[in-house]
This record gives structure tokens, sequence and C-alpha cells, in this order.
């Protein structure tokens, strides 16, 4: 078994009818890294999580996390694996206050005696301390955006999945998140692995990157690797730099 | 949050309410009418306070109620007469096999993800199919009444667990509410709870916080159709005899329309809707029958039941619990208590 491989995916395809939204993509995330998966619009890489987390099921291919095959497996065993992920549009438990949320997260490894312990350690971590007792349904995106990374990191993760959860946030919210992300990466030792449009926490944040375009990677590399790279700046960073 | 203690002020209240109601009919005991329709109010508080932790709380909007209630009166009922077996065992016996029907028909049903309207259909059909069946199944059902034997005194009246007054069938139902509402409070401010609460908003988030959905679905499930037989066990008996009409999609109904205006999730919300909506159909079941007799009008009270529900779902979504609570606290703070 391979004790620095995190995750490994492998020839992975995703179809929806004929749209290979997932198409042969291969890569491999290290133990401790924070790993970046970028590319426009519709290249496919919420597909590519919820094929990981496992809320659908790949056409083919193979997902090994810490050197298990986990591509049938269902999703609360691949968190019981030390798997979790965010959502790129919250998914929020409205009705419920922040605390009860993050608990939901936190039994899956602690028992009625400490997980109180587990709620407050992670409310206190993620800055809620505040709102803890607020319904999610009164409250704004970024706050949210720390709920669903309470409760993902609640689970207690080996491997943290974060889909553009910078998206929404002003800067001085998004420049307070990436310090969280940071400090999660190396004090908790977790490894993440983010989606993101926005090019500053990308290139802020992450050690190793790779590019999708239309369901293919087209490129992968350190962050300075990638800004340089002809297709990426084609597919991608060209079209941004016109925009802005 | 930790678990409010179970004598929280908001409980406290709640045993007042109870301690009135175990001395209710003690007053009424000369208006069998009064202590039938209390009777009803607390059998329909209970099973919409078990539908509470299916519905209510994992948001299936199930409408199986009433092939629990038969499968448990059937049970219970044909172990009687055939066996001459307690009611007491029975009952238990009766909710044991609803309880296993509930699994078998909840596992392909979690299994498949069958949600919402789906869910729904399927449950409710549940209901005539077994009707269907009992009507048919001639050796324990068919088409004419089965009555219970009876006995009007004494220890054998015990056993049969058939009186000639409502008052024992009072306690027992108040008995069973009882139970069903520290089950509630239980599963609440449990890991089954808050996952059931979870799930019943966004079951793909809740699966990947490591929560087994469909697991959770069905303790639901079975903790339901267990309260739910054990309820039909005793309904066999108040009624008396034994009928396919038990397989009842009104009754289903009237649990879930219990359950949702009472409130979601809400532990007292059940007892509160069934109080105001059980005793104003009876009233209007009596009134109609009385001016139009035989025009079969009693069943217009559904009709009511959902405007109701309309009213509830666009002013009150969340039921009628929080409205209360509100006064409640109201309440509080203008006599002073803390
Ligand atoms: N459930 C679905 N059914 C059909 N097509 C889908 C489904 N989900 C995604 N797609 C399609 O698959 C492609 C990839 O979508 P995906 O959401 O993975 O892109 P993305 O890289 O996350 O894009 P974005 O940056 O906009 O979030 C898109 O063309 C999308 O329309
Ligand atoms: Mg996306």
């Amino acid at each position: 078994m391979d004790t620095t491989s995190m995750l490994q995916v492998s020839n992975l395809t995703v179809q929806f009818g004929s749209l290979k939204a997932v198409n042969n993509v291969s890569f491999e995330i290290q133990r401790g890294e924070i790993f970046a998966l970028i590319g426009p619009n519709g290249a496919g890489k919420t597909t590519a999580f919820n094929a990981i987390s496992g809320l659908l099921f790949p056409q083919a291919g193979q997902i090994v996390f810490k050197g298990t095959d986990i591509t049938k497996l269902m999703p609360h065993k691949r968190c019981k694996l030390g798997m979790a992920r965010t959502f790129q549009v919250v998914r929020a438990f409205n009705y419920m206050t922040v605390e009860d949320v993050v608990r939901v997260g936190a039994y899956n490894r602690q028992g009625e005696d400490t997980v109180a312990a587990k709620v407050d350690q992670m409310i206190e971590l993620c800055g809620l301390g505040e709102v803890r007792q607020r319904v999610c349904g009164d409250l704004g995106l970024a706050t949210l955006r720390r709920v669903e990374l309470a409760r993902a990191l609640a689970t207690e993760p080996e491997l943290l999945l974060l889909d553009e959860s910078g998206a929404g946030l002003n800067t001085a919210e998004l420049a307070s998140f990436m310090d969280l992300l940071r400090k999660i990466n190396r004090e908790q030792n977790i490894t993440l692995c983010i989606v993101e449009h926005l090019m500053q926490m990308v290139m802020g944040l992450s050690q190793r990157i790779v590019v999708l375009d239309s369901g293919e990677v087209i490129a992968t590399g350190t962050p300075h690797e990638i800004s340089n790279n002809q297709k990426v700046i084609e597919a991608y960073l060209g079209k941004r730099v016109t925009q802005c | 949050m930790k678990r409010p203690k179970l004598l929280n002020s908001k409980n406290i209240a709640i045993l007042v309410v109870l301690a009135i109601a175990i001395v209710l009919p003690l007053f009424l005991r000369t208006n069998q009418y009064v202590l039938f329709l209390a009777t009803t109010v607390l059998l329909y508080a209970v099973l919409a306070s078990a539908w509470n932790i299916i519905g209510g709380m994992a948001g299936q909007l199930d409408l199986g109620a009433a092939a629990y209630v038969g499968l448990g009166a059937f049970t219970t009922g044909t172990l009687l007469i055939r066996f001459n077996l307690t009611p007491w065992v029975g009952m238990f016996i009766g909710a044991l096999l609803a309880m296993g029907i509930a699994t078998l028909i909840g596992i392909p049903l979690f299994g498949f993800k069958v949600k919402e309207v789906w869910y729904a259909l399927s449950s409710s059909a549940l209901v005539e199919v077994f009707r269907a069946i009992f009507m048919m199944w001639n050796k324990v059902g068919g088409p004419t009444e089965r009555y219970l034997p009876f006995s009007a005194e004494g220890p054998r009246s015990w056993y049969l667990m058939r009186f000639n007054t409502y008052v024992p069938y009072f306690y027992i139902m108040l008995a069973l509410l009882v139970v069903v509402f520290i089950i509630n409070h239980r599963i609440r401010y449990s890991k089954l709870g808050y996952s059931l609460l979870a799930l019943g908003e966004d079951e793909d988030a809740v699966e990947v916080l490591g929560v087994d959905s469909r697991l959770c679905k069905l303790k639901a499930l079975m903790i339901y159709s267990f309260v739910a037989g054990l309820v039909g066990g005793v309904y066999g008996c108040i009624y008396g005899y034994l009928h396919p009409s038990f397989f009842s999609t009104d009754m289903s109904l009237e649990v879930v329309i219990l359950g949702i205006v009472g409130g979601m999730g809400v532990t007292y919300g059940p007892l509160l809707a069934a109080i105001f909506l059980v005793s104003f159909r009876e009233y209007l079941r009596a009134s109609l029958s009385g001016m139009f007799p035989g025009k079969g009008l009693e069943g217009l009270y559904l009709m009511v039941y959902a405007l109701i529900l309309i009213v509830v779902a666009l002013f009150q979504p969340r039921g009628i619990a929080p409205l209360i609570k509100r006064g409640f606290l109201k309440l509080k703070s203008f006599v002073g208590v803390k």
C-alpha cells in the first residue's frame, strides 16, 4: 500500500446520457497537501466530486482512497473511512440550529458522551460561536459556508473536498476563510482538495493543480507551471484575463 | 445542544395537562360519549405522535398508519378469538408483526430511494392492499364483522380487554401517549433524532456526513409501525369486532394531517392538533348526520380538514405548535417565571 497517496482517481468517466461530463480523468492526491481542481464552467469538477464522494456512481474508472477501492461504496461509508465534502450550492439544514447541524457531523466518530465537546471545538475553530443557537435558514452565505465547513470537519476527515467554498464571499471574508483552510491543513493535518474559480484562492493555497476542460484533464502541475501553461491560458485563464 | 431534562418547565406543563387528563374520567364517568371522544382524541394523538418520528423528523410523508393499525387489530383479535390469547400480549405480537411488515416494505422503498410523493403513494397503497387481502382472506377477515368475545365484569373482562365503559381504554391510550412522548423525546435528542431531522431536509448532504440515511429511515419506520400496531390491538378491543374497513385511508390521512398541523418534529404538537381537530371532527360528524340523516355526509369532515391544512400550510407552515409555544413564553414572562 502506498502510504503517501490519499486518493487515486484512475480513468474516471461519468456520463449523463451522451454527455461525458467527466472523461477518462486520472489524478492522485498526496497525503497532507492542498490540491486544487480547476477549470471553466461545466468542466466537470462538481461531477468529479460527486463521484469521489459517492453521490453518483461512475460509468468507468476506479477511485482508491487510502488504499481501499471505494468506487462502489455508499457515501456514508466513505465518510466513515475519512472523507468529507462541502457543496458548491450550500446545502444547509434550514430548520436546524448551527450547533445541531455540526452535531450531525460530529456523531460520525463521537458517542453521546463526547459529541458535545466535539461540537464546541468545531464551532470555536470555525468562528461560529455567536450564531451557534441560530437557525441556518436565517444565516447569510458567508456564515453558511463556515457551517458547512464545520459540519464536514466535525466528521473528523483525513481528506476534505471543498467545492467552490470561496464563491460568493467578499475579499475580507475570503481572506479569513483561506486562513482557516491553511490552519486546518497545517494544524489538523487534513488533506484538502479544493475546486475553485477564484484564481486568487487557488494560487494562494494549493501546492498542486489539475486543470479540467470539457471533462478532460488538460494540465497538471504546480501553480507556477499551470499559470504558464499555454493550453490552460487558452482554455481558462485566457478567458478570465480578457474578461477582467 | 444538550438533551433538555425530561422535567423542564415545558414538560411540567404537559404533566399538568396529563394530571387533568387522568382525573377527567372520574367526572365524565356517566357520560360515555364524551369519554369515547376523549379516548379517540388520545388514540389519534398517539398515532400522530408516532408519525412525528417518520413524518415530522425524517420528513417522509407516510400514509400507511392504518395498515399497521389494521394489522395490529387483526393479529390481536384473531389471537384472542382462535387461541384465547389475551390482547395484553396479543397487541405486542400484533405490533411486532406490523413492524415486520413495515421493515419488509421499508427496505426496498428506502433502498431504491423512493421519496416524497412516491413514498406517500406507496405507503398509501399499502392500506388498500391490506384491505383487499383481508376482505378476501376468509379465515381471519372477510366482509362480515368478526366479534370479539365479551365479558361485562370481573377478571375475565380484563383478560379480554373488553369493558362496558370507556374508562380503561382512556387510561390505556393515555399510558401509550406518555410512552410515545418519552420515545419521541429520547429520539429527538439522540444521534438518530439529529440524523432524521437533517435527512428530512437534505438526504445527500446528510449521507456525506456519515449518516446511513436508509438505516435511519428504516429505524424511524419500525418504531412508528410498532406503535401503530400496538394502538391497533387496543382499537379492535374498543370497537369489539374486526373488519377490513379498519384498513382505512381516511385514518392514515387524518394522522398525517394531525402531524403536520400539530407541527413537524414537535413532540406535543400532534396532541394539541388531535384535541382540536378530532373533537371538531366528531362534533361535525354528529351534527351533520343529525341534520342530514342517512345522507352519508359524515365524510365531509375530511374536506374541512383539507381547508385547515391549506390555511396552516399558507400561514403557519411549521404547524400550530410554534404559536402555542410563543403564547406559552408570553404567559411565562407575564407570570414572571424564569
Ligand atoms: N445531473 C446532471 N444531469 C445532466 N447533466 C449534468 C448533471 N450534472 C452536471 N451535468 C453537466 O455536466 C457538465 C459538468 O458539470 P459540472 O457541474 O460538473 O461542472 P463544473 O466544472 O462543476 O462547473 P461549475 O464551475 O459551473 O460549477 C455540465 O455540462 C453540466 O451541464
Ligand atoms: Mg461545480
